[in-house]
């Protein structure tokens, strides 16, 4: 006969108050196998700890419930407590009289009633527990960073300093994503490209960390501490380990594309690196505008390169790696403000996305950093319209957090290249960060004119001689009720940050989900803002949702060190209370490998049976709930335990 | 009918002289005209054995998962039928390359027992398969206006308590002679879950509780699965309108996931499948 101990908690009155402590621990005292209850204030209190461990020695228990709180609360807790005694941790149950009994209940009696119900259900299970071992496996001390903007730069760099060997992801052929493309940085307005580049180069220079650009990863295989990933490499038709970066191939080129570093607003040549300070400092051939590959004639740059480094039958390769953990901080995309037609842009030269003045501001950009127009021309007024596409529940309900920000560095730029009057249009100003607010203020004060009202069209249609050539806003003022016609020549728009294109694809590489809005789910909001369903998967920046830079670097920094804990590791303990198959009835059908959100299920064809990855699994249990013969048994939660807590439910 | 029997005979011939499959699952007489028999033919010479008339109503799929993996199977289905191997495609115990799928468009089928007509009230409504790779008769028009769901209305209409005692009064009736399962096409566990002893999930023998709980674990085992071949019902020899209750999950696997059971090889069975836009309405 098995010796139980039952505890029942107060929980200081948040239980005491429906529920009728000593009635239960009175009613638990009777039930067969049960040698001793009591109850306490706080079980989890270090004497409420001290009363279970005693108890354990002197009534020489082998089982222990706790019925208190969620088992999501302290059940660690009471493990290690009666482990210390020297009983097997899973010989616990947690009944929880909190959160499913005393706080949804009113009526004393009923709330009473249950518990003794939950007691007794925990009672009949207790008696079937059966005691699990901890298992180890090794650890690959490695790990990989997917996407180089700053945050995946500044998590490799926390990786590398911290002594681990660190892969670095990055599908473009330079290192320092958006960013890089920034002209200065609120609210200090320092330059971006001063701030960002020392830390690309140390990337580049770090002996720890091995930069793979041009590249993606295809395909992610294992587990936490032992992850196997596919990195297919894109042919650059240079050999990066000849070219010394003298760029003599870009001067000669005649082949000629639009930049997409620029925004589309300036040129590039075929073979070419995307800015002047780009990591690494080596050429790639783009095919679709390269005159040899599109006409089959030309190899000037194979003529001018001493080094020997053109190769234009290199193809994709295929690199493997083993890592311990991995870090996705694979960014935004900005959404395409063309669809918007209300705001005219792709109709109207004069409309300009966030990302296009950011480039013209910077002295590396088309205009030199002269803030001119298309046609050349300095703009005498400007409007910037904030939320296009955010905080609109017909494209984005959520805020993208930066532009409130961006639009007032845009402001106070234009003020200081130009003669122009300045407008914003916003719905609420949104300076929510440290020293933000500061900005706003420093920038009403620069002659800036604040309209507070979102934007409803923009249209070159003239209803009176001083809108003549001109773009006209059309906005109602909400603070004085009035709709509003604002002539102005140059019209700014702060579309939404979006999840990237084809991040359906890194959901499932990474097996990470996705939220309604497409952006990477963490494990909790609150207390695990980095940490995904998928163990030893990290998520840092903006694939998380938008975010500012200094957010993305705390968050990259927050995310090197999860990661460490993981690969700073030689063993880790897994899990034990995992499924298994029983393979002679399992029918095949493969339910489990269709619920499992880890992956743990594979099926065995030649068998006609599926088998569980014990380092992969969770212990959640849905595919023993999903298994229509139940073939499979989750440890912990076995059928019969689940039975028996059933039938002491309801017998009560 | 005959034409189909014919084409039947001649694609069983050529494809097992060729090698094509190893096997064609298809019908064969029994012990007159009107109770034909499943049969499974490996010799080229046996081709001649295949019949096709009215009352071959059984569903063939139901033989697929018998064969070694990889064994290349010529099967013949009806409109249902094809639905069903849809289903053991997605689920992994056939694979689509393996299989060769003789559809047949056919209409007017008969219950051998009661010599009926099968229509709308115990099967899908269909007459041309969704899949297959040869068709043994020219596409038939669709029936319009007719929903597989017409005869819930009666069934939908009575208080929880009636249907209740509807289902027990069918249920009691039940010899656990497991008809329903043996001729259901996705009912493949080698060991069903009734036959298990630890834990015991449910009597072997008939009882009142115990047929309820065989008959509603096994309607849930076919949830977003069944696709209303109407097999179970006519098996049962008990004349337990197993359908509706099928049919009752169907439908509102079909309203609350926008998809029906077994009609396109790349869907994932509802059941095992989560969408972050899954209606909530699946929450009691």
């Amino acid at each position: 006969m098995s010796r139980i101990g039952v505890f029942v908690c107060h929980c200081g009155l948040n239980i005491a108050r429906t529920v009728r402590v000593d009635e239960v621990v009175e009613f638990a005292r009777k039930l067969p196998g049960v040698v001793l209850a009591e109850d306490y204030k706080f079980v989890c209190s270090t004497p409420g700890q001290e009363l279970i461990q005693e108890s354990i020695e002197k009534h020489r228990l082998d089982r222990v419930i706790v019925a208190a709180c969620s088992p999501l609360m302290h059940e660690k807790t009471f493990r290690k407590v009666i482990e210390k005694s020297g009983l097997n941790q899973y010989m616990l149950t947690i009944v929880n009289i909190r959160e499913q009994c005393s706080w949804v209940i009113e009526d004393e009696d009923k709330a009473t009633e249950k518990a003794k119900a939950m007691v007794n259900g925990a009672v009949y299970r207790a008696r079937l527990l059966a005691p699990l071992a901890a298992r180890f496996i090794d650890v690959n001390h490695d790990a990989l960073v997917v996407g180089a903007g700053i945050t995946g730069i500044q998590a490799a760099l926390e990786l590398a300093n911290a002594g681990r060997k660190v892969y670095l992801v990055e599908k473009g052929s330079t290192i320092g994503g958006h960013m890089a493309q920034f002209d200065k940085t609120f609210p200090t307005l320092d330059c971006s490209a001063c701030i960002l580049t020392p830390k690309m180069d140390a990337v580049l220079q770090h002996p720890n960390i091995e930069l793979l650009t041009y590249s993606e990863v295809s395909e992610v295989q294992g587990f936490v501490g032992n992850f196997n990933v596919k990195v297919r490499q894109k042919a650059r038709y240079v050999d990066h380990e000849k070219c010394n970066g003298c760029m003599a191939c870009m001067e000669k080129c005649p082949g000629k594309a639009s930049s997409e570093f620029d925004e589309l607003l300036s040129t590039r040549k075929a073979i070419y690196i995307p800015f002047p300070q780009a990591v690494p400092q080596k050429p790639i051939i783009d095919r679709e505008s390269c005159t040899y590959f599109l006409k089959g004639k030309c190899r000037l740059c194979e003529k001018i390169c001493q080094q020997g480094a053109i190769d234009y039958e290199q193809q994709d390769s295929e690199i493997s790696l083993q890592v311990g953990a991995i870090i996705l901080a694979t960014g935004y995309d900005l959404m395409n403000t063309e669809a918007l037609k209300q705001f005219g842009y792709g109709s109207y030269p004069g409309v300009y996305h966030a990302l296009e003045i950011e480039r013209l501001f910077n002295s590396t950009g088309p205009t030199d950093g002269k803030a001119v127009m298309r046609d050349g021309r300095e703009p005498a007024s400007i409007a910037i319209l904030h939320c296009i596409g955010s905080r609109d529940k017909n494209y984005n309900e959520y805020c993208s957090r930066v532009c409130c920000m961006y639009a007032l560095k845009f402001a106070h730029l234009f003020k200081e290249k130009t003669s122009a009057d300045v407008y914003q249009l916003y719905i609420d100003m949104r300076c929510f960060g440290k020293n933000y607010e500061e900005f706003y203020h420093r920038l009403l004060e620069e002659d800036v004119k604040f309209i507070r009202g979102k934007a409803a069209r923009v249209t070159d249609r003239a209803l009176s001689p001083e809108e003549e050539g001109k773009l006209i806003v059309e906005v109602e003022d909400t603070l004085s009720n009035k709709f509003m016609r604002l002539p102005v020549d140059m019209v700014v728009l702060a579309p939404a940050m979006q999840a990237r294109r084809g991040v359906e694809d890194l959901s499932r590489i990474f097996n990470v989900s996705l939220d309604k809005n497409r952006f990477f789910i963490e494990r909790h909001p609150k207390l695990d803002p980095l940490a995904t369903h998928t163990d030893g998967v990290f998520i840092a920046g903006a694939c998380q949702g938008p975010k500012d830079i200094p957010d993305c670097v705390a968050q990259a920094i927050g995310a090197a060190a999860e990661a460490i804990t993981i690969i700073g590791k030689d063993k880790l303990e897994l899990e034990a209370a995992t499924a298994f198959v029983n393979q002679q009835i399992c029918c095949g059908c493969q339910n489990c490998v269709q619920v499992c959100p880890y992956d743990a299920p594979g099926y065995l064809a030649d068998k006609g049976a599926s088998e569980i990855n014990e380092a992969l699994c969770k212990g959640c249990g849905l595919c023993a709930a999903s298994c229509p013969t139940g073939a499979i048994t989750a440890r912990h939660f076995a059928n019969d335990q689940f039975m028996a807590e059933l039938e002491g439910l309801m017998q009560y | 009918m005959i034409q189909i029997e014919k084409r039947l005979r001649e694609e069983a011939k050529r494809l097992l002289e060729t090698k094509e499959a190893a096997v064609v699952l298809a019908f064969g007489r029994g012990f007159d005209e009107e109770h034909p028999m499943p049969l499974i033919l490996r010799k080229p010479s046996d081709a001649e054995k295949i019949v096709f008339n009215e009352y071959c109503t059984f569903n063939m799929a139901r033989h697929l998962t018998e064969f070694p993996p990889g064994t290349k199977i010529a099967v013949a289905v009806k409109a249902a039928d094809s639905r069903a191997v849809t289903v053991l495609i997605q689920e992994g115990k056939v694979k689509r390359e393996d299989l060769i799928i003789l559809g047949i468009p056919v209409a007017g089928m008969k219950d051998f027992r009661s010599g009926t007509a099968i229509d709308a009230t115990t099967t899908g409504p269909a007459v041309n398969p969704v899949l297959y790779d040869i068709l043994l008769a020219d596409l038939l028009p669709e029936p319009k206006d007719v929903s597989p769901y017409d005869v819930l209305a009666e069934i939908e209409a009575m208080s929880p308590d009636d249907r209740w005692g509807f289902w027990s009064a069918e249920f009691s009736r039940c010899i656990r002679c497991y008809a329903c399962r043996k001729a259901c096409p996705l009912c493949y566990c080698e060991t069903c879950f009734v036959d298990q002893a630890k834990p015991r999930w449910s009597e072997k023998s008939p009882s009142a509780s115990s047929n309820m709980m065989f008959h509603l674990t096994r309607f849930y085992h076919l949830a977003g699965r069944c696709i209303d071949c109407g097999s179970c019902s006519r098996a049962c020899p008990m004349d337990i309108p197993l359908y509706l209750f099928h049919k009752k999950v169907s439908k509102e696997c079909e309203e609350m996931f926008d998809q029906a059971a077994g009609m396109c090889v790349d869907a994932k069975p509802v059941m095992v499948d989560f969408k972050v836009e899954d209606s909530d309405d699946i929450l009691l």
